[in-house]
This record gives C-alpha cells, sequence and structure tokens, in this order.
C-alpha cells in the first residue's frame, strides 16, 4: 500500500483544484441535507408528541381530522357507552368531542396564513394531560368566549397575545392564557368547543379523543367500531394519528431530497472525476515511476481511490458544516394533510449528518473509480516517455 | 471559422472525457434549474391568467368555512353582478385514496356562461346539462384515467358520504381543455341539485356553499363591489371576503407553502455547485495551456486575445452544456407534466425560464473563464515558454 | 540592424539578484546571419528575448531597425512581434491541437490577408521548408525535424525581417539538424533575412556568418568577421 502521505501531500499541491472539489461536493451535500434537516424537524415533531393510552376517533372514510365531522349525538353515545374509556374520579368518562379549523389569520409580519383552532370540551385538559401547559395566564372558563393561544403563535400571529381580543367571524374571543406544546397542538389556538362552534357556524365537532384503560387493544377496538351499527368510527392511538399526518409533506421532502441527490450528485461525481483526471494526468511521470519500481496495480488504484474518497469526506466535512447553522432554525411549512402552517425547526441529526457524510463518500467513490481505474492501467513505460 | 474560434473547439476535444463530464454536469443543472423555476411558474400561472371580470366570495373566517346558500341571491341583487355560481368542494376518490383529483359541486349552467375558457373538445355541453348525474372532466383526467365521454365513474365521497356510504356516481358527458390556466386540465365539475338532493337525503337539510364566483358588468365596477358585498354580511352568519381572481388564486398558491423560498434556496446551491465545477475545469485547462499562450504572445497575439481563446472555451462548454440542459428540460416537459400532473397541473417550462437559463449559463461562461482568462491575460511569455 | 545599448537585465529569484545581461552593448547588422554562443547563464536566450520584444531591460535600450522595442507596451508590442519577428524554439512550441497548416496559419491571422491568402501564404512557407506533404498532420504525428520545419515556417510566414532561433537543433538528431541550418542558411541568403540563433554546438555556430560569444552577461570578444 503506498503511504497516507503520498495521498495527502498530492491532494495539497493542487489545493485549487482540491478545494473547488470539496466546496462543490459540499455545497451538494448541504442542499441535500437541507431537505432532509426539514423533514426531520417536521416528522419528529409530530410522531414523538403522540400518546399511545389516546384514541382518536374519526369518522370512517376519513384521514384526519378536517375530513372528518362527528354527529354530537353519536359523539355522545360512543364516549358514555365503550368501556375502554377510563373514567375520572366522578366516574364520568375521560373523553372529550373536539372540532378543528384551519382559520385565517394576518400574521404580524404581514400577509395571512392558515392557524389551526380547536374547540375541547371540559373534560379535554384531562385527556390531554401534561400535553398541553398553560405557561401565562389560565385556562379558558367551560362556556366562556376565552381562548388560550399556543406560545409559537403569540408572537406570529396579530391578536394572540395574551390579553388581546380576537375577532372569530363576528365572535369577540379574549385570550387568557398561553400555551406551550410540544407536538402539532403548539401551534393551535385552543377554545370551549360550543363556542368555537357557535362563532364558526358549524353545526359538529371533528373528532372524539378519549383516554384509555391501560391495556386497551386499540386495533381491537378499531375493528369493533369499523361497522358499528349506530357509531361507526375510524380509531387509532393518538400516536399512529399524528404520524399518518406527516406522510404528504414527509414523501414529498424525501422525494425531493432523492431527486436532489441524485441530480446534483451526478453533477457532483462528474467535478469529482475530472479533478481526479487531471491529478493522474499531471502525475504519469510519478505514476510511470511507481510502476517501474515494483508497485503492483492494486495498490496504485486503492491509493487514487483513496485519495478520491478523502475528497469526498472533506466535501461531506464542508456539507455538514454548511448545513449545520439550520439546526434549531424556526420555519413555518404548510401541512397538506391539514393545510395549516406548522411551526417547527430544522434539525441537523446525527443522523442527518451520517447520511449526509456517507452520500460524499459515494460521491467521491464513484467519482474516483474510474480515473483511479485508468491510472493503475497504464504501463510504466508508455508513463514514463508521455511525461 | 476563425483560428481563434478553431483553437478554441481544438483545446476542447483535447480531453474529451473532461469536456463531455463538464457538459453533463451543467446540463444536469441547467435542466435541474428549469425543471425548480418551472414549478413556481406553474403554481403562478393561474394567478397571472386571472380573469379581472370574475370576483370571488369566500368566508373570511377560513378557506374550509362555507357560505349559507341564501347568499347567493343577495350577492345577485348587488348592482353591477352580472352572473354568480356557486362552487363545493367535494373532496371525493375513484377506488383509492391515492387516485385523489379536484372535483367540484357548480351551478352547471352558469359555470359554462361564465368560463368561456372551458373548451369542450369531447361530447357536449347540451348532454352536460340535460342529464343531472352529468359531470365534464379535463382532458388531463381522461387521460391519467383512462376515460371516455360515456363513462360511468364512481367516487368515494370522503367529505360527503352518502347515507349508506355507497359510492357517488357520474356520467362523463363532455371532456374539456382549459383556455387559460384559470383552469387546469386535471378537475371535474357536476350538477350542483345532483349534489345538494344526495346530501339532503343523508344529512336532512341542504348543504353550505364552498365560495361564489360572481361576474361584473364592468371590471372598474369591482372594488365598490367587494366593498358592498363584504358589508353586506358584516354580522353574519358568516362574514365574507370579496376578492378579485387573481388574489384568490394566490392564496392557494401560498397555501402550498413557500415554494419559491425553498427553491431559490435550492436553486442557488446548485448554482453555487456547478459554478465550482466549471471554474475547476477552467482552471485545469487553464495550467494546461500556459504553454500555449505563451507561443500566441511570441508570435505577436495581444493578451485580449489570449485570454479570449480560454474564455471561449468557458463559454463554449457553458453554451452547449447550458443549451443541452434546456433542451432536456423542454423535452422531458411532457412527460414530467404527466407524472406531476395532480401536484402541478398545467406543468409548463415557460418562455421566461428559458431565457433565464440563458443567462444563468452565459454568466456561469463568464465568470468561471474570468480567472484563467485574467491569468493567460497578465501570463509573460518568457515565463510561461520557460514552464514546460 | 540591431542595437543593444548599455542593457542590462536583472532576475530576482527567491530574494537573490541574478545579473544575467550586465551593460551589454552591441551592434548586429541587418540581413546578417548571427550565432550567439556561451556557457549556460551567460544571457543568450535572455537577449533574444529583449530583441524579440519578449523581455524588457531593466536598463538600457534595444533597438531593432530604429525602434526602441523596450519602450513599446500591450498592444503596440504585440503588433511589433507580429510584423517584425519570428521566433524558432528548442522545443518547438506547435501549438498541439492545431496541424501543420494551422499552426503556420496562425501568425497570418494578425495581418489584414483574405482566409485564401492566408493559406497561400501559409502553403508556400510550408513548402519552402519542404513540408508540402503534411499539411493535416498534427504535432505528434511528426518527427522532431518536421516538426522544427513547421516551426520555421511559422516563423516565416508573415514575412518578418528578423527571425530569432533559440538552439534550433537542440533537440534534433544530426541529419534534422543539418536540414533545418541549411533551411536557416537559405532564409538568410535568398530572402535576406536577419537570423539569431543561439547555440551550444559549435559546428551549428560555424554555419553562421558571424559569432557573438557572450560569458556573465558581456562580451567575451568581438564579433569575428565571417565570409
Amino acid at each position: 500500500m503506498l503511504p497516507f502521505s503520498y495521498t495527502l501531500r498530492s491532494l495539497f499541491v493542487r489545493r485549487s483544484s482540491t478545494l473547488l472539489t470539496v466546496f462543490g461536493i459540499g455545497a451538494t451535500v448541504a442542499v441535500v441535507s437541507g431537505v432532509l434537516a426539514l423533514r426531520q424537524g417536521f416528522t419528529t415533531m409530530f410522531s414523538d408528541s403522540g400518546r399511545d393510552d389516546i384514541a382518536v376517533f374519526l369518522r370512517p372514510g376519513s384521514t384526519n381530522e378536517g375530513d372528518s365531522r362527528f354527529r354530537r349525538q353519536l359523539g355522545d353515545q360512543l364516549m358514555k357507552s365503550l368501556p375502554e374509556i377510563a373514567k375520572d374520579a366522578e366516574g364520568r368518562p375521560l373523553a372529550g368531542m373536539e372540532c378543528y379549523l384551519a382559520i385565517l389569520r394576518e400574521k404580524t409580519s404581514g400577509g395571512k396564513t392558515n392557524v389551526a383552532i380547536r374547540g375541547i370540551q371540559p373534560r379535554g385538559f384531562a385527556v390531554h394531560g401534561k400535553a398541553v401547559r398553560v405557561v401565562e395566564g389560565e385556562r379558558f372558563k367551560p362556556g366562556s368566549d376565552e381562548i388560550i393561544v399556543a406560545k409559537k403563535l403569540a408572537a406570529r400571529i396579530r391578536d394572540c397575545r395574551l390579553g388581546d381580543v380576537l375577532v372569530l367571524n363576528t365572535t369577540p374571543l379574549k385570550v387568557v392564557g398561553i400555551f406551550e406544546s410540544d407536538g402539532p397542538y403548539g401551534s393551535e389556538i385552543w377554545g370551549d368547543l360550543d363556542r368555537v362552534l357557535a362563532a364558526l357556524n358549524i353545526d359538529n365537532p371533528n373528532r372524539v379523543v378519549a383516554k384509555m384503560r391501560s391495556g386497551t387493544d386499540v386495533p381491537a377496538l378499531a375493528k369493533r367500531l369499523k361497522k358499528h351499527k349506530v357509531y361507526p368510527a375510524r380509531v387509532l392511538t393518538e400516536r399512529a394519528y399524528l404520524q399518518s399526518q406527516t406522510a404528504g409533506l414527509s414523501v414529498t421532502l424525501l422525494v425531493l431530497g432523492v431527486m436532489l441527490a441524485v441530480i446534483m450528485g451526478l453533477a457532483a461525481v462528474f467535478t469529482a472525476t475530472n479533478t481526479m483526471l487531471a491529478a493522474i494526468s499531471s502525475r504519469t511521470h510519478e505514476i510511470g515511476i511507481l510502476l517501474a519500481t515494483g508497485f503492483r496495480p492494486v495498490p496504485v488504484f486503492l491509493s487514487f481511490l483513496f485519495e478520491a474518497l478523502l475528497l469526498g469526506l472533506l466535501g461531506g466535512a464542508v456539507g455538514c458544516l454548511m448545513a449545520l447553522p439550520l439546526n434549531g432554525l424556526e420555519t413555518g411549512a404548510m401541512n397538506f394533510n391539514t393545510f395549516t402552517e406548522a411551526a417547527f425547526a430544522f434539525r441537523v441529526t446525527p443522523g442527518v449528518l451520517t447520511t449526509a457524510v456517507l452520500f460524499a463518500l459515494v460521491l467521491g467513490l464513484v467519482g474516483g473509480a474510474f480515473p483511479a481505474w485508468r491510472a493503475a492501467r497504464m504501463r510504466p513505460v508508455e508513463a514514463l516517455r508521455r511525461a | 471559422m476563425g483560428p481563434m474560434s478553431r483553437l478554441v473547439g481544438r483545446q476542447l476535444t483535447r480531453h474529451p472525457i473532461r469536456s463531455v463530464l463538464t457538459v453533463g454536469s451543467l446540463t444536469v443543472a441547467i435542466f435541474l434549474l428549469c425543471l425548480l423555476r418551472s414549478l413556481v411558474t406553474t403554481l403562478e400561472a393561474g394567478v397571472d391568467a386571472a380573469d379581472s371580470r370574475r370576483l370571488w366570495v369566500m368566508s373570511s373566517v377560513s378557506l374550509f368555512a362555507d357560505l349559507p346558500l341564501n347568499y347567493q341571491r343577495k350577492i345577485e341583487q348587488v348592482e353591477g353582478v352580472a352572473n354568480t355560481c356557486k362552487w363545493q368542494w367535494f373532496g371525493g376518490y375513484y377506488q383509492d385514496r391515492s387516485n385523489w383529483f379536484a372535483q367540484f359541486a357548480c351551478d352547471e349552467k352558469r359555470l359554462l356562461e361564465m368560463w368561456p375558457e372551458l373548451e369542450i373538445i369531447e361530447g357536449n355541453a347540451d348532454d352536460f346539462l340535460r342529464n343531472k348525474t352529468a359531470c365534464v372532466i379535463g382532458e388531463g383526467l381522461a387521460r391519467q384515467f383512462g376515460w371516455k365521454v360515456g363513462d360511468r365513474v364512481p367516487l368515494i365521497g370522503a367529505l360527503f358520504p352518502r347515507s349508506d356510504y355507497s359510492v357517488w356516481e357520474f356520467d362523463i358527458a363532455a371532456i374539456y381543455r382549459p383556455k387559460k390556466a384559470t383552469l387546469d386540465e386535471q378537475t371535474m365539475f357536476f350538477h350542483w341539485d345532483y349534489f345538494a338532493e344526495t346530501q339532503r337525503a343523508s344529512e336532512g337539510r341542504d348543504p353550505n356553499v364552498g365560495v361564489y364566483a360572481l361576474e361584473m358588468h364592468d371590471p372598474a365596477a369591482a372594488s365598490s363591489i367587494m366593498a358592498t358585498i363584504d358589508s353586506m354580511f358584516e354580522n353574519g352568519p358568516m362574514r365574507v371576503r370579496t376578492t378579485t381572481e387573481a388574489e384568490f388564486t394566490r392564496q392557494f398558491v401560498e397555501m402550498v407553502g413557500n415554494v419559491p423560498r425553498l427553491v431559490a434556496w435550492i436553486g442557488t446551491g446548485v448554482l453555487l455547485a456547478i459554478l465550482l465545477a466549471v471554474i475547476n475545469t477552467m482552471l485545469m485547462a487553464g495550467r494546461e495551456q500556459i504553454r500555449e499562450i505563451g507561443i500566441l504572445k511570441a508570435l505577436g497575439f495581444t493578451d485580449g486575445t489570449s485570454a479570449r481563446v480560454l474564455l471561449g472555451q468557458s463559454l463554449f462548454l457553458c453554451g452547449i452544456g447550458g443549451g443541452l440542459g434546456i433542451g432536456v428540460a423542454k423535452l422531458t416537459e411532457g412527460f414530467i407534466a404527466r407524472s406531476i400532473a395532480r401536484m402541478f397541473p398545467g406543468y409548463h417550462v415557460v418562455g421566461s425560464t428559458v431565457a433565464l437559463a440563458a443567462v444563468v449559463t452565459i454568466i456561469l461562461g463568464v465568470l468561471a473563464g474570468l480567472v484563467p482568462a485574467w491569468n493567460a491575460s497578465r501570463l509573460r511569455p518568457v515565463e510561461a515558454l520557460r514552464r514546460s | 540592424m540591431i542595437r543593444l545599448e548599455n542593457v542590462t537585465r536583472v532576475y530576482r529569484r527567491g530574494g537573490e539578484k541574478l545579473t544575467v545581461l550586465d551593460g551589454l552593448s552591441l551592434d548586429m547588422e541587418g540581413g546578417k546571419f548571427y550565432a550567439l554562443m556561451g556557457p549556460s547563464g551567460s544571457g543568450k536566450t535572455t537577449m533574444l528575448n529583449l530583441v524579440g520584444g519578449l523581455d524588457r531591460p531593466d536598463s538600457g535600450h534595444v533597438a531593432v531597425a530604429g525602434e526602441d522595442v523596450g519602450a513599446l507596451e500591450g498592444a503596440a508590442l504585440s503588433q511589433w512581434r507580429a510584423d517584425n519577428v519570428g521566433f524558432v524554439f528548442q522545443g518547438f512550441n506547435l501549438i498541439p491541437v492545431l496541424t501543420a497548416l494551422e499552426n503556420v496559419m496562425l501568425p497570418l491571422s494578425l495581418t489584414p490577408l483574405s482566409r485564401a491568402e492566408r493559406r497561400k501564404h501559409a502553403e508556400f512557407a510550408l513548402e519552402l521548408v519542404g513540408m508540402s506533404d503534411r499539411l493535416s498532420h498534427r504535432p505528434q504525428q511528426l518527427s522532431g525535424g518536421q516538426e522544427q520545419r513547421v516551426a520555421i515556417a511559422r516563423a516565416i510566414a508573415t514575412d518578418p525581417g528578423i527571425i530569432l532561433a533559440d538552439e534550433p537543433t537542440g533537440d534534433l538528431d544530426r541529419d534534422s539538424a543539418d536540414q533545418v541550418l541549411g533551411l536557416l542558411e537559405r532564409l538568410n541568403k535568398e530572402f535576406q533575412k536577419t537570423i539569431l540563433m543561439v547555440t551550444h554546438d559549435p559546428a551549428a555556430a560555424e554555419r553562421a556568418q558571424r559569432i557573438v560569444n557572450l560569458d556573465k552577461g558581456r562580451l567575451a570578444d568581438d564579433p569575428r568577421e565571417g565570409a
């Protein structure tokens, strides 16, 4: 095997070419990992926040709350009669109906965006438990024209600070509390179910949520309720529900990421190949000497391949450095499933970085293979003469 | 062909692999730029094509909140309003949820009156109007599902299920081709009455209306009509916002999220990567040609001519790569349009995208050629000849 | 008529000063064949480059046919070179991607001649050097002697008054060298070209009319009166 210093030195000797290639690969890696970090941030927010002991009941055939509509009487009946639903200290079911709508609000920075408003019944807070924490002010009083607003929205959306009055259709609603939540609830406005429905001129809620007794087999329940005569419903755990909500955007971003990786990667491979070909052509004489002094073609091949891998690795490192500042950057992206804007942060996780570096190594490997093969196949006599 | 351009051409064929790879990466990058920008222009095409004679009335609360049925009569009484049309998003799908496309229940007769750009190319309007379960579909849909005039199409009403959860059935009476980007070719329109009757049967009351479109006698009256309608429903039951068609379309574009910004961000990365690649190639070429540049100068060629030999190579490479990229973008237009018809109906590489790509190509060529050309022009022939 | 007046040329290499020409004064007659001789580093090539306008003296003057070459700059210098000087190098210095004919036509593109005329001139020059049968060969398809003959054709294509040859036979075998020297002699005799040839080879120098010996940047002796 040729010494490592040989490879390092030759990269250094052609430093302008090396730098350009490294930054070219770096830009490619940065773009791809940026898209992956966006996707990571989005999916993490949804999938990490759902709970397994909460069940979500939707109308059969609907995939999300926006599509779903639950008739009130049926919702009441369902909550009262399902034995799997946990009870509170007074023996009432720990469950509630909820309505959900993407409403058009003005941003403080100008322009409009869709924000989700959710109406819940009095026991809704008990169902969601610690997932929703009021950090300023207090909870709204049942039956009142009061609302609480997610902390992330308070600054971004107009009329959403503590004490503000938000006019929904014709109804003024007073902001009495600010809450925090790690999941998608963290970008919502919450109020009393009946008051929100009345303000929106809508009759029926969208879904039922319920805390389940421990050990409840949700899939079995889902099967039972699928064709139920009185209250047919689609049942899934909150975690499963939230995960299913990420599918649209997540798949889109993944497809975008893969498409960019392939197309931009192709360009990066071409560049790496060019760089390595130039390296080999300017070192024809050296290669001739190496081969003439008895080095076998395989170590020569490996040495150049290794040099290309090193180029890729450096490019990967540069790409990661370029992508890292994105970490934690808050952004809003439209969730195609609900058409509401969800606020979340880019997450440059170790997984994203590993993918980025592996991608860069593949670029180097593919780009270096042909030139290395060409170098190894040189005939020493010719190589020496050509120089 | 002058001797200089011949020299440029010959230098490029000296390292065929390198030239091909550089052109290849340029092709790929320019193609990607065209593709990305076309996604944006496709999204925005509807905004540009908007008809100034039409206004839209929607809930001011939410894009998804409905309007009462009796609003139509009140809107029609506003002075300057010539015609109105109910639209309701049906949100159904064919067989499987992945076969999703847009369907609207509309006032069928008024639809044809108010949208002259809906050009029927198969079947006829009379059949569509006569039969209550008739629908008219875009030619993109017809192509995607292989539907023909006379076919009966079963749809699952995800938002508006029938009382027994059975499928809705529609008879294809006509196929249309949009003459303007205000409509896309992936949509289905059907009778309001069919929709309303079925809903009455399952819900026990008339359905609400998603949005109202209205046509004005005179577009100049738009702002007063918008103000009149908005104030008319100030006290509920549902407040409305009346907008121009351009504004109405724009909010759906924005709903898809920050696509333009994402595209700009990715495009910058692509350009940066490709610029570095071409500079790399040109620096290599410049290094190799030092001696030849020295010869040219010794022969009496000026510094400028020597620089142009390298700049010419850069421009030539970029020209070919960019040209191919634009060509590929144009050639694949139909294929891409078909494969992303659902999310980006009417995908089209517009002239301004081609022009932009051409300008970007030339800028790339100049930038990449600049450094080696500058080096060449400053090169002292004695030194150049000594380095061999 | 070439006149060097108290010409000094100093190179700086790594902070070290290297005086290559040290107050050299020399007159050379037009239409004569000169050989420049001297050990390595005596300033032969530097002197040639100064006469050809490829290099510039640090002090003193270089005048060719009355023109102060050292005072010319930029495009004017380039044009002067194109009009008055033809170079022949030891390493031939043909452009590898161009054919023999194209190489010879290259300097002609600096003249106002039409394309057809350029081609005629180039073909004539190649005929003169005996390379008419190799017009469309690339340099790597030619032998060293053939390459040098093409290079000479290129140097005379624009009909300059002066031909500057830097070790033109240095890389050639005896026979090829003889051919090249014969050509230079012929150019001098038949076409009255002034020829300055740097060489190490005494046998080559014998073919010149005058020999200039340089040593450490100065004249080693006076030019010998030749035949």
